[in-house]
């Protein structure tokens, strides 16, 4: 009986071993795409901010000229 | 409903049927493992795309950037170089100079079919294509494509293109008008007292409500007011309008064009009602709101035009057979609408004129205001304009449109009640009465060709004129600005107001 089980059992202690393994992977690649949403977000909310000085300094350099 | 920009692909890791294999954990592992490869792939994809979206926009701020540190490094060369020669500095230079005017750019057509982001455009072509229908435009007589009745991307923009057309063409009319008044009546001292006069019965009219209002409004006006209604959609204009309007029947110093109209009292209410019900009967179907109330406008002329030289102002519309379809053919639904009015003492002037322009729907003029004396030289422009503002609601009319001339032919020389010339055909022999027929026919045909080339000639002019959003605003907001400027502020106002 013990024998019998021995196999099987570390056969599921080795596929929850897999399913974490899995898990570790699955759950840094969601932190990856987070990662990427937030950095575009930030990056065109200072694009942003960087295009409307540039249009003021554009105006003011046209009355200027 | 939020759209998806990005998306990892395999999105279920093992969501599958398992092929049969003896060691399925294993097997699950596996395909879970591989899954997780391909998320990678899709995941370094939308890490690419977004990168290459953010580069591209900083490297248009840097062209920028370096475009602007010329600009600063020219004006100061400029600068230091103005600093000795201080006597170019004049008064009179000052003064006479052009002010500065700073070259805006309004950012137009922001959310087109090219900016969409690459990710959502594939997804976008990933769906089905609308079907082909416009292989069936050939087949069309009225020269639209068929594929706008099915799916028209443009529909809204061309209805506020065309509002916006209209709204400036009446504002322009109406400053002629008070131009006009302005030279007839050089002693304006009565003018005030009667607009107090309209606003004491415009809140007397509010007080009951507002649903009383809209009824007198059905009743009462014709021409003008109703236009108004359209063209702006507020209630407030239409009371201001009706208020201003239905008093001064006897006064022709009115803010309306029709003035000259409107001195005969009991015309003008019989024919808009008669014009309303019919009107909004045939064109019910298939109509927008905004939409069914600039059918409606089509009535208008009817209306107006009628106490101007009938057949005169009717270009592109053989005088001689326009008179004898009409009246057999308005004789019936006059009576009916008319006998709620009991002024039947002259439906049948009304009724020829408000015919023809019954039947060119594909050309109908909308703005109402057309007064008697400035009908002649509008015609073509106003005949043209409705039909590139009104390409989609004219399904069920353009059809109408050719078939009510001829069963008018057909129809009222033998119910020819009216004592007009037209009993005498019914009489006749059928040879002469088919040739007039016929003739009637080929003219209205000719009428309707003659219309459409006008149209297209008006449509290809205005197409080249300016189709974006902003050229159409500015000219109407600058149209507007002036004509406030002038005169009718209060006018205005009461438009604004809501």
């Amino acid at each position: 009986m013990v024998g019998q089980e021995d196999p099987v059992q570390r056969e599921i202690h080795q596929d929850w071993a897999n399913w974490e393994y899995i898990e570790v992977i699955t759950s840094s690649i969601k932190k990856i795409a987070d990662f990427l949403n937030s950095f575009d977000m930030s990056c065109r909310s200072r694009l942003a901010t960087l295009n409307e000085k540039l249009t003021a300094l554009e105006q003011r350099i046209e009355s200027t000229e | 409903m939020p759209l998806v920009t990005r998306n990892i692909e395999p999105r279920h890791l093992c969501r599958q049927t398992l092929p049969s294999v003896r060691s399925e954990l294993e097997c699950m592992t596996n395909i879970t493992l591989a899954n997780v490869i391909r998320q990678l792939g899709s995941l370094s994809k939308y890490a690419e795309d977004i990168f290459g979206e953010l580069f591209t926009q900083a490297n248009t701020f840097a062209s920028r950037v370096s475009s602007l540190a010329e600009r600063v490094d020219r004006l100061q060369v400029k600068v230091t170089q103005l600093d000795p020669k201080e006597e170019e500095v004049s008064l009179q230079g000052i003064n006479t100079r052009k002010a500065f005017r700073s070259s805006t750019v309004q950012d137009q057509k922001l959310f087109d079919r090219n900016s969409l982001p690459i990710p959502v455009l594939e997804t976008y072509n990933t769906c089905d294509t609308p079907p082909p229908l416009n292989n069936l435009t050939p087949y069309r007589d009225d020269g639209k494509e068929a594929l706008k009745f099915y799916t028209d991307p443009s529909y809204f923009f061309d209805l506020w293109k065309e509002k916006m057309l209209q709204d400036t063409k009446d504002i322009m009319k109406e400053k002629r008008k008070h131009r006009k008044e302005k030279k007839d009546n050089p002693n304006r001292g009565n003018v005030n007292p009667r607009k107090i006069k309209t606003r004491k019965e415009e809140w007397e009219k509010m007080k009951m409500g507002q649903e009383f209002v809209e009824s007198k409004e059905k009743l009462g006006p014709s021409g003008y007011p109703p236009a108004l209604v359209y063209q702006n959609g507020s209630v407030g204009s239409v009371e201001n309008v009706d208020a201003s309007n239905y008093p001064p029947p006897p006064q022709s110093d009115s803010t309306s064009p029709p003035s000259p109209s409107f001195s005969e009292d009991s015309l003008p209410p019989p024919p808009a009602e008669f014009s309303y019900p019919a009107d909004s009967n045939q064109r019910g179907s298939g109509l927008a709101g905004p939409k069914r109330s600039s059918v409606v406008s089509p009535s208008h002329p009817p209306p107006a035009p009628p106490l101007g030289s009938p057949p005169g102002p009717k270009p592109g519309f053989a005088p001689p057979p326009a008179p004898p379809p009409p009246p057999p053919m308005m004789s019936t639904p006059p009576p009916p609408p008319l006998g709620g009015f009991g002024s039947p003492g002259t439906p049948p002037p009304p009724s020829p004129p408000s015919f023809p322009p019954h039947p060119d729907f594909a050309a109908p003029p909308p703005p109402p205001p057309p007064p008697a004396a400035d009908y002649s030289p509008l015609p073509p422009p106003l005949l043209s304009q409705p039909a590139g503002g009104a390409p989609p609601p004219p399904p069920p009319p353009p059809p109408p449109g050719p078939p009510p001339p001829p069963f008018s032919g057909a129809d009222g020389q033998p119910a020819a009640p009216s004592p007009l010339s037209d009993t005498t055909k019914p009489k006749s022999s059928l040879p002469p009465v088919s040739d007039a027929r016929s003739d009637l026919l080929s003219a209205i045909r000719q009428g309707f060709q003659l219309r459409r080339v006008e149209e297209q000639r008006e449509q290809e002019k205005r197409d080249v004129v300016g189709n974006d959003v902003a050229t159409i605003l500015s000219r109407r907001i600058a149209v507007e600005y002036s004509d406030s400027e002038d005169d009718s502020s209060e006018f205005d106002e009461d438009e604004w107001s809501d």
